[in-house]
C-alpha cells in the first residue's frame, strides 16, 4: 500500500535531511536475535557509518529494535518502553517472530503479530537476519524517512483506541505512565 | 563595537570548534577500532536532530531551569577566558574566577538530575561530584605552582610570559611536573576513560542523561562542545604558552586533545573509589613536588 506523503515546508525537508542522519538505536533484546548486533556494530559492518549508534536510555532512542519474540511479559515492557521514547520514533521488528510468531507460532504466552499492538515502520524478514540485512533494513528506514514516509508513530497518536484495544485484550487492564491522547493535543500532532 | 561583536560571536566559534572535537574524538575511536566511523560533523547531526524532536517531557520547573544553568554557567565560564583578540573579560577575573563559576554548570546538571528522581541519574552525579574532589586538587596546585612561578593569578598574564621568550618559557618546559599532573587531572576533567565513571553507558545508562531526551539532550550536547574547548584552552594558556592567533591554539589543542583520546581509547574504567584514588596517590605527589621546585 502506498502511503500518502503530508507536504512539508522547506524547512522541514532540510532538518529532514540533516536528521536522518543520526538515528539512535534502542535494541529491546528479548530473543536469539540480538547476537547478529554485535558484529552490526563492530569493524565488519560498522552502522556507526550512518550515524546509528546504540543507545541504553529510552529518552534518548529514536529506533527501538525488536529483536525476535515477545511473549506477554515482554510486550508489556516494550510497550512502556516505546511510550517513553520522544517523538518522532520508529520500531522495526526484527526476525520472523515479530512479523507472524515465527517459530513460537502455537506457543500460547507469545504475542503473533507485533503491529497489533506498537506501529512498526519496517520489519526484516529472517530467522536471523543477517548484518547485511540489518544495514539494508536500517538504509531503507533512512530513504523512507527522507521521502517522510516513515510516520508510523503519529499513527500510534491518531489510533491510540486500536492499539490499546487489542494490548488490553491480552494483557488485560493495565495503565501506562504516558497519557498519549493528552500528548497528542499538547504537542499538535493529531 | 568590535567588543560586542566578540562577545556576540565568541560562543559561536567555540561551539564549532568543541563540534569539531567531538567529531574528531568519534572518528579516532572509530579509526583505532579499525572502523570507518561517523562523518567528522556527526555531532551537528546529532543536536540537528535532538532539537527537533517533537515531544519532549519535563519533570518539573527545576528540570528546565538547570539546563539554563548548565548552559549559562558553561558562557560564564567561556568569556573569562582568554584567546587571540579578545581578552575583554580576563582583565577583570582571573584563572581564581573561572576555578570558581566553571563549578556552577555541574552543579546545576546535579540540580536538575535530583528533579527527575531517576536512580541512574543520581548515582551518576554522586560519581561526578565525587569525581570532581579528585581531579580539582591536583589541578588547583599545578595551577597554584604556575602563579607561584609567574607571580600572577591572570591567565591572559601568563600567557604573555610565557610568550615573551620562545619554547624555553613555556610551563611544560620551566615546569614539567605541573604540566604532567594537570594533563592527568584533564583527563578526569573530560571524564574520558579511564576517568569515565559518570557517564558509564554499560553500568548506569549514561548516568546525569538518563531522564534527558530531546531538547534537554542537545542542550547538554551543546554545553559539552564548548566545555572541551574550555577545558583545552585552559590547559593550553596554562602550560603551553597559549596562542597569539587562531591556528596555532586550534593545533595546540588538538595535540592535547589526541593525547587525552589515545589514553581513552586502550583503557578500561576506573570504579569511583579507585579513580579518586589514582587522584590523590599520582597526580597530587607530582604537583606537589612541582610547587616544590618552584619555591627552592
Amino acid at each position: 500500500m502506498e502511503k500518502q506523503v503530508t507536504a512539508r515546508n522547506v524547512w522541514e525537508r532540510i532538518f529532514t535531511k540533516l536528521n536522518k542522519r543520526s538515528l539512535w538505536m534502542l535494541h529491546y533484546c528479548t530473543g536469539c536475535g540480538a547476537i547478529e548486533l554485535p558484529p552490526t556494530m563492530t569493524a565488519r559492518f560498522d552502522m556507526e557509518r550512518f550515524g546509528i549508534m546504540p543507545m541504553v536510555t529510552p529518552r534518548q532512542a529514536d529506533i527501538l529494535l525488536i529483536t525476535g519474540y515477545l511473549s506477554l511479559k515482554t510486550l508489556k515492557r516494550v510497550i512502556l518502553t516505546y511510550e517513553q521514547m520522544q517523538a518522532p520514533k520508529w520500531v522495526v521488528g526484527f526476525g520472523s517472530c515479530t512479523i507472524n510468531g515465527g517459530m513460537y507460532w502455537n506457543s500460547y504466552i507469545t504475542i503473533k503479530s507485533l503491529d497489533q499492538y506498537l506501529p512498526v515502520d519496517l520489519y526484516i524478514a529472517g530467522c536471523m537476519p543477517r548484518p547485511e540485512a540489518i544495514i539494508e533494513a536500517f538504509n531503507t528506514l533512512i530513504k523512507r524517512i527522507d521521502e517522510g514516509k516513515a510516520d508510523a508513530w503519529k499513527d500510534y497518536y491518531r489510533n491510540y483506541d486500536f492499539y490499546k484495544e487489542n494490548q488490553r485484550k491480552v494483557l488485560g487492564e493495565f495503565e501506562t505512565y504516558v497519557d498519549i491522547k493528552a500528548d497528542a493535543k499538547r504537542f499538535g500532532i493529531v | 563595537m568590535s567588543t560586542v561583536l566578540w562577545i556576540i560571536l565568541y560562543p559561536f566559534i567555540a561551539f564549532f570548534i568543541g563540534i569539531f572535537f567531538m567529531g574528531y574524538s568519534r572518528k579516532f575511536n572509530a579509526r583505532v577500532q579499525r572502523r570507518i566511523g561517523p562523518p567528522i560533523i556527526q555531532p551537528l547531526f546529532d543536536i540537528s536532530k535532538l532539537m527537533s524532536k517533537k515531544t519532549n517531557i519535563s519533570h518539573g520547573y527545576m528540570h528546565d531551569i538547570a539546563m539554563l544553568m548548565l548552559l549559562g554557567g558553561t558562557l560564564l565560564t567561556l568569556m573569562f577566558i582568554p584567546v587571540p583578540g579578545f581578552h575583554y573579560f580576563s582583565q577583570y577575573g582571573d584563572m581564581l574566577v573561572i576555578m570558581y563559576i566553571i563549578l556552577v554548570p555541574p552543579l546545576g546538571m546535579a540540580l536538575g538530575v535530583g528533579e527527575t528522581a531517576n536512580p541512574n541519574g543520581s548515582i551518576g552525579i554522586s560519581r561526578a561530584l565525587m569525581l570532581l574532589a579528585g581531579y580539582d586538587v591536583p589541578f588547583t596546585l599545578s595551577f597554584i605552582g604556575m602563579a607561584i612561578l609567574n607571580h600572577t593569578t591572570s591567565l591572559y598574564k601568563l600567557i604573555q610570559i610565557q610568550q615573551s621568550g620562545g619554547i624555553a618559557t613555556w610551563g611544560i618546559v620551566t615546569n614539567p611536573f605541573l604540566a604532567a599532573a594537570a594533563l592527568i587531572a584533564l583527563q578526569g576533567m573530560m571524564s574520558e576513560k579511564p576517568f569515565e565513571v559518570m557517564i558509564a553507558p554499560h553500568e548506569i545508562a549514561t548516568g546525569p542523561m538518563t531522564e534527558m531526551g530531546g531538547k534537554y539532550l542537545g542542550i547538554m550536547f551543546i554545553q559539552h562542545a564548548i566545555n572541551i574547548f574550555i577545558e583545552l584552552t585552559i590547559f593550553t594558556s596554562l602550560f603551553l604558552g597559549g596562542a597569539l592567533n587562531w591556528v596555532e591554539l586550534i593545533v595546540k589543542q588538538f595535540i592535547v586533545f589526541t593525547i587525552v583520546l589515545s589514553v581513552n581509547v586502550v583503557f578500561g574504567r576506573y570504579r569511583v573509589d579507585d579513580a579518586v584514588k589514582f587522584m590523590w596517590k599520582i597526580p597530587v605527589p607530582l604537583a606537589i613536588i612541582g610547587i616544590l621546585f618552584v619555591i627552592f
